[in-house]
């Protein structure tokens, strides 16, 4: 996972897999940045071609610790598979998302 | 909150030529070849969860082959199925850090694939597993719920020798 800062908003962009490996590591890296009061988040998807529930259940993390501390997180680029299975667990209306990390940016702004 | 691409996906490939069969699956041409007879593949590993994603692909991929198809809503499901079931055998199964074994089973026949997982740790009752709390969701708990919306059968059972047999089937559509 890379994760990037650029005018106040932190992009983290997830590898090929978000899975059950990946997961605690998402969820404590968010946790940092909530610590360090960096509110603004943006998950960049675009790598990401396989996410199962152990995926979702790290990201509901995330968005719960920024929002805890008056943050917000955006879900930016999702592949297909991902679309799906937000839709299939209701999470599509739970998260924000975008079909680019621009769009998601400019929604911090608004 | 939620918005469809406006931008072409690279996984928006076409289907493979190929002898199909013709079925539709959700509208699409499902373009897989039927296999003539059952092929069952047996692997006993450590659940370890390093080999979650290696055997993943293997799955993933001896279906591709097999049954020579590029569906990716089909694929997509049973690599699914497959990483959710083996992931809470690691973790709910064995959940200390003496891991026991996996021994998997993989069944691709004329009309379905079957998984069959044995496992010797701790059982559970999936009639008992809470439904999915869709105003409220939590961090996990949704493995066994998913798994029942992406296969056709699922069937858990416990023998009196501490084994644990989970078995999913994914029925293909009907050949014409």
């Amino acid at each position: 996972m890379e994760v990037q800062e650029k005018d106040g908003i932190t992009t983290i962009t997830t590898d090929e897999r978000l899975d059950a490996v990946v997961a605690p590591q998402l969820k404590d890296m968010v946790k940092k940045l909530a610590e360090e009061q960096k509110m603004k988040l943006i998950i960049d998807l675009a790598q990401t071609r396989f996410i199962d529930s152990s995926g979702c259940g790290a990201l509901v993390a995330s968005l719960r610790a920024l929002l805890k501390n008056n943050g917000d997180m955006k879900i930016a680029r999702p592949s297909p598979q991902a679309k799906t299975l937000f839709q299939l667990t209701r999470l599509h209306r739970v998260f924000e998302i975008f079909d680019d990390v621009e769009g998601a940016r400019s929604s911090f702004k608004s | 909150m939620w918005r469809e691409p406006d931008r072409p996906s690279s996984r928006d490939r076409k289907q493979k030529e190929g002898p199909t069969k013709g079925s539709p699956l959700n509208d699409r041409p499902l373009g897989y070849t039927s296999m003539e007879k059952d092929i069952t593949i047996r692997i006993e590993a450590p659940a370890d969860i390093v080999l979650l994603r290696p055997l993943d692909i293997l799955v993933r991929n001896l279906v591709e082959q097999l049954l020579r198809t590029s569906h990716d809503k089909l694929l997509d499901e049973l690599e699914l199925a497959f990483n959710e079931a083996y992931t809470n055998i690691y973790r709910h199964a064995y959940p200390s850090e003496d891991k026991g074994k996996i021994s998997l089973e993989i069944r691709i026949g004329p009309n379905e694939l079957e998984f069959r997982f044995e496992d010797e740790g701790l059982n559970f009752d999936p009639e008992r597993v809470a439904p999915p709390d869709f105003e409220n969701p939590g961090e996990g708990g949704l493995g066994v719920w998913i798994i029942r919306q992406v296969m056709d059968e699922y069937d858990y059972s416990s023998d009196d020798k501490g084994r644990n047999i989970l078995r999913l089937i994914k029925r293909f559509p009907a050949a014409e």
